[in-house]
């Protein structure tokens, strides 16, 4: 199988040359590090993902986790990565120093785990889940929670999960019936869970599961909802491990992907008395998790993008070797040689398509992990507002669209191995059966899309959105009369016409109290708002790649707008050919996918309710 | 223990080369740190520290780094792997031939006094594998270049060296100090040992990658610079590049009707036989 192969280059271009978040580190609490220090950190991540995670990726996927005796045991080869990644201390890169993390910013940890899910998802799904659990009880725990629990999370000693889904309450966390009754000082918790990523299983000694559940007497729904600390072992007064706190795992699913990831049921309290802590207040069960919720969905739109790039970095070294079929100009031609597939005209598209999703999805999820950092390090309260704001609006978008457009990515890239990419000895199969959970977990797509349009975007009286219109028309204006990329900034200045029109629509519609037409229209509302987004992040990428192009080719005596001499230059200079890239990468965007932009914006204003008014058979 | 390593930069393997008025433009070049001294930094971390529990280490591994200012970001990736201190000797990257390389070494180690001068077999740019036999001569130290594995002796005083030789492995003791050049294997998981590396203490194989807080640890770890001046070098350079070219292009083959046309090609156009 090829080597997983990591594009180092397009991933610093897009932290430092277009997003440039090395601006964070004039601010606390990101004075200390240096410009060399993320790059080292970026470095070191490259190798241990690429050299030891990623070999574990494929394995992991053919073992898989095995549910024996009542044991979970996670495939063998993760065993070696996670002693490692834990002993280098990667877990808890972003997280408070105080507790034994690195205070490193989000959006750096962000590059980090798009080489770590791009590598091996199944094992970084680990990764995420325990610093995840942990935050919450640093955000909202009391202090001997937190002495209990968060150095020994944040270090990898113990893991840590997120237990919301029961059988009956999926999207619909409200139904949560997991009962906590009061003993003591504490809570006796009973109940099943369903789905639990790494609910359990045999890298750590302990385990401390985040549970929601409804103390006896709560009101129904989500505000009688509190959120729980329960362990797998009791700890002891002295941080030693106790009695066993029967939560028992009853189960594990047999699942399309992320095989190497244990998706467990779990039951509390059935075998006898299973106690958990309350984190936060009661009935504060909901409010905690939706504090972090952006967070979560940010790393599930992240884990698209980076299996995306994994599978075009893979689509391309295959269609630069698979020689098929002559040089169309010489098609008749049966001496004619066989060409690398590269070459053909078709999979050049698809090549590029790849590209521009997954560089584009990849911009947009990062530069989102900027602005939260920014949101809570800006000096001024108005740049942290105006942040905070962009973050609300983005979230959702980078959650489904990330994924989604991840998933078409891997499906693209699977093609252009042709029959060799059905196959187990390719990895484009298993990328995208990995992929596709990104769509489902964290909320769906679709409760991500009516989320945008419910709340994010008639939230802060429209501010969400103004904060993004803002920004992209700042860009029209400054690049209209762009030399190389005049047209492409034209288009996206139509696309942001229309998009405003569209939400006008919405808005119409919500003063008529039409909510129908809003929520049906959700999904290809959020589509819209990812095609808009991705051709803004392409084209500001583009014309910082344009600058550095034209310094390029001064320096080779080049005029970069003389195509074929460009074109030379690209095939024998790397810097050359990454920037050209970029710039042709944002105009094939802009001509030939942003156009469906407008054919998505028709079908939401055209307002068709057939699909309402239908009845299915059997309805 | 107190042993000097040798770090050269040199542009990463992976990317294309590019020629320019007759010599290598390292213009838009990334540097990584060379291998095989890669290998010879972990095989130094190896020899100085105490694995298992303790925290103390029972040596001092010392960088040594020739070239531009910039190199410092090299030599700060093998800080954060772990060695003690760097000296960075400042020159450029092309022109040293392995004679002033040589002697720059020779002149640090008159300096430093370590016990063991620890070198990559090789860098895998100029790939000439002398500077270590250079250095031995001039030094007038035991050397053995090729090492697969190390080990100190328990008073300190020697290292069993096992060296790759053709067909097999050879085995050294050597009285310190002395010169060991590392070839892939030494990063084997037990191929070195100090004196008190458990038997069964077996490290992953490769060299280590930095952890976060040795990362952070380096910024602060000392890093002197120092110029061939100070050091009293004034080797001039033996080797003389006359022209650099990239490989000719490979044309397409040809398909030969039979065996004779086979060997009349053979014959009267590659002159091969
Ligand atoms: C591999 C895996 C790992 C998981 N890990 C975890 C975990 O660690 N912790 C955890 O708590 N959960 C976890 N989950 C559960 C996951 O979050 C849920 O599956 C998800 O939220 C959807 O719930 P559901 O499966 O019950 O689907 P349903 O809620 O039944 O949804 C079915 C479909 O209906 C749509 N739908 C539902 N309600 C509405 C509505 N009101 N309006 C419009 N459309 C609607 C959905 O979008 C979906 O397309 C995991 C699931 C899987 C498969």
């Amino acid at each position: 199988m090829a080597p997983f192969t990591i594009d180092l280059r397009e991933l610093k271009f897009t932290l430092f040359e277009q997003i440039e978040i090395q601006r964070l580190l004039e601010h606390e609490p990101f004075r200390e590090l240096a410009r060399d220090d993320l790059d080292m950190i970026l470095d070191e991540a490259c190798k241990l993902a690429r050299e030891v995670f990623a070999p574990a990726g494929v394995a992991g996927d053919r073992e898989g986790c095995t549910f024996e005796g009542g044991k979970v045991r996670v495939p063998p080869s993760y065993h070696e990565p996670f002693r490692r990644y834990c002993e280098a201390q990667w877990l808890a890169l972003n997280h408070s120093p105080e507790w034994g993390g690195q205070g490193a910013p989000r959006c750096l940890r962000t590059a980090v785990d798009d080489m770590f899910f791009g590598a091996n998802i199944g094992l970084n799904l680990g990764m995420l889940l325990t610093p995840g659990a942990a935050h919450l009880i640093e955000a909202f725990g009391d202090e001997a929670l937190k002495q209990i629990y968060l150095r020994r999370m944040y270090s990898g000693e113990w893991g840590g999960t997120m237990c919301l889904t029961e059988p009956h309450a999926g999207s619909d966390v409200g139904s949560v019936s997991t009962k906590a009754i009061r003993e003591g000082d504490q809570f006796r918790l009973e109940g099943e869970k369903i789905f639990i990523t790494y609910g359990d299983h045999d890298l750590t000694e302990n385990i401390v599961h985040c549970v929601l559940a409804r103390i006896e007497g709560a009101p129904k729904g989500t505000k009688g909802l509190s959120l729980f600390a329960v362990p797998k072992y009791r700890v002891e007064a002295d941080g030693s491990l106790g009695a066993f706190n029967n939560v028992v795992c009853t189960n594990i699913e047999h699942k399309l992907g992320i095989h190497g990831s244990p998706t467990c049921t779990l039951n509390f309290g059935g075998s006898g008395p299973c106690l958990g802590a309350l984190i936060g207040g009661e009935h504060q069960g909901m409010p905690a998790m939706f504090q972090l919720m952006n967070d979560a969905r940010l790393a599930v739109g992240l884990q698209g993008v980076a299996l995306a790039n994994a599978a075009y970095q893979a689509a391309l070294g295959y269609a630069r070797e698979r020689l098929q079929g002559p040089d169309v100009e010489r098609f008749k031609d049966p001496e004619a040689p066989r060409v690398p597939i590269v070459r053909h005209p078709d999979i050049r598209l698809s090549l590029m398509r790849q590209k521009a999703y997954a560089e584009g999805c990849r911009a947009l999820v990062l530069y989102t992990a900027y602005c939260m950092d920014v949101a809570r390090c800006a000096p001024t309260v108005e740049e942290r507002e105006e942040h905070a704001a962009l973050v609300e609006l983005l979230t959702p978008i980078c959650k489904a669209y990330g994924s989604d457009m991840g998933f078409r990515v891997t499906e693209w890239a699977l093609q252009t191995f042709g029959g060799y990419g059905y196959l187990r000895d390719y990895p484009a199969e298993q990328l995208l059966r990995d992929c596709k959970i990104a769509s489902i977990y964290e909320g769906t797509n679709g409760i991500q899309a009516m989320d945008l349009v419910a709340r994010k975007l008639p939230a802060r009286g429209g501010a969400n959105m103004l904060a993004v219109y803002k920004r992209v028309k700042a860009f029209i204006e400054a690049q209209r009369e762009h030399v190389a990329l005049g047209p492409a900034v034209a288009a996206l200045e139509q696309a942001t016409a229309t998009w405003s029109e569209v939400n006008r629509a919405l808005a119409t519609a919500a003063m008529r109290k039409d909510w129908l037409m809003p929520l049906l229209h959700a999904s290809p509302y959020l589509a819209l708002c990812g095609d808009l987004l991705v051709s803004f992040m392409l084209l500001q990428q583009a014309e910082v790649a344009w600058r550095r192009l034209v310094a390029l080719c001064a320096a080779a005596g080049v005029d970069p707008l003389d195509g074929a001499a460009l074109r030379r230059l690209a095939t024998s200079d790397d810097e050359v050919r990454f920037y050209d890239g970029k710039v042709k990468t944002a105009r094939f965007f802009c001509a030939s996918e942003l156009p469906r932009l407008h054919a998505r914006a028709a079908a939401i204003t055209g307002a068709d309710r057939s699909a309402l008014e239908i009845v299915f058979n059997g309805e | 223990m107190k042993i000097l390593v040798t770090a050269k930069r040199v542009p990463d393997p992976e990317q294309k080369v590019k020629i320019k008025d007759g010599a290598l433009d390292l213009s838009g070049a990334n540097f990584i740190v060379n291998p095989f001294d890669e290998y010879a930094v972990e095989a130094a971390l190896r020899l100085t520290e105490k694995v298992e529990g303790a925290t103390t280490r029972c040596g001092e591994v010392t960088v040594l780094g020739i070239g531009p200012k910039d190199m410092s970001q090299q030599l700060r990736s093998c800080l954060a792997m772990g060695a003690d201190r760097a000296l960075l000797v400042e020159g450029s990257d092309e022109g040293l031939d392995s004679e002033q390389v040589a002697r720059v070494i020779v002149a640090v180690y008159q300096r430093e006094r370590p016990d063991l001068l620890l070198l990559g077999k090789q860098t895998v740019d100029g790939e000439s594998n002398q500077v270590a036999q250079l250095v031995a001569g001039y030094l007038g130290l035991p050397q053995a270049c090729f090492a697969c594995t190390i080990e100190a002796s328990a008073d300190g005083k020697s290292v069993v060296v096992g060296r790759e030789v053709d067909g097999g492995t050879e085995t050294k003791r050597l009285p310190l100090p002395a010169v060991v050049t590392v070839d892939l294997r030494s990063v084997l998981p037990q191929s070195v040992r100090n004196q008190q590396t458990p038997a069964t203490h077996a490290y992953p194989e490769g060299p280590r990658y930095a952890s976060l807080k040795g990362i952070m640890a380096s910024k602060k770890k000392p890093l002197d610079s120092l110029d061939l001046a100070t050091l009293g070098v004034t080797a001039t350079p033996r080797l003389k590049l006359l022209s650099l070219e990239a490989p000719p292009q490979r044309q397409a083959g040809v398909k030969v009707e039979s065996v004779d046309a086979l060997i009349d090609k053979l014959r009267h156009e590659a002159k091969v036989i």
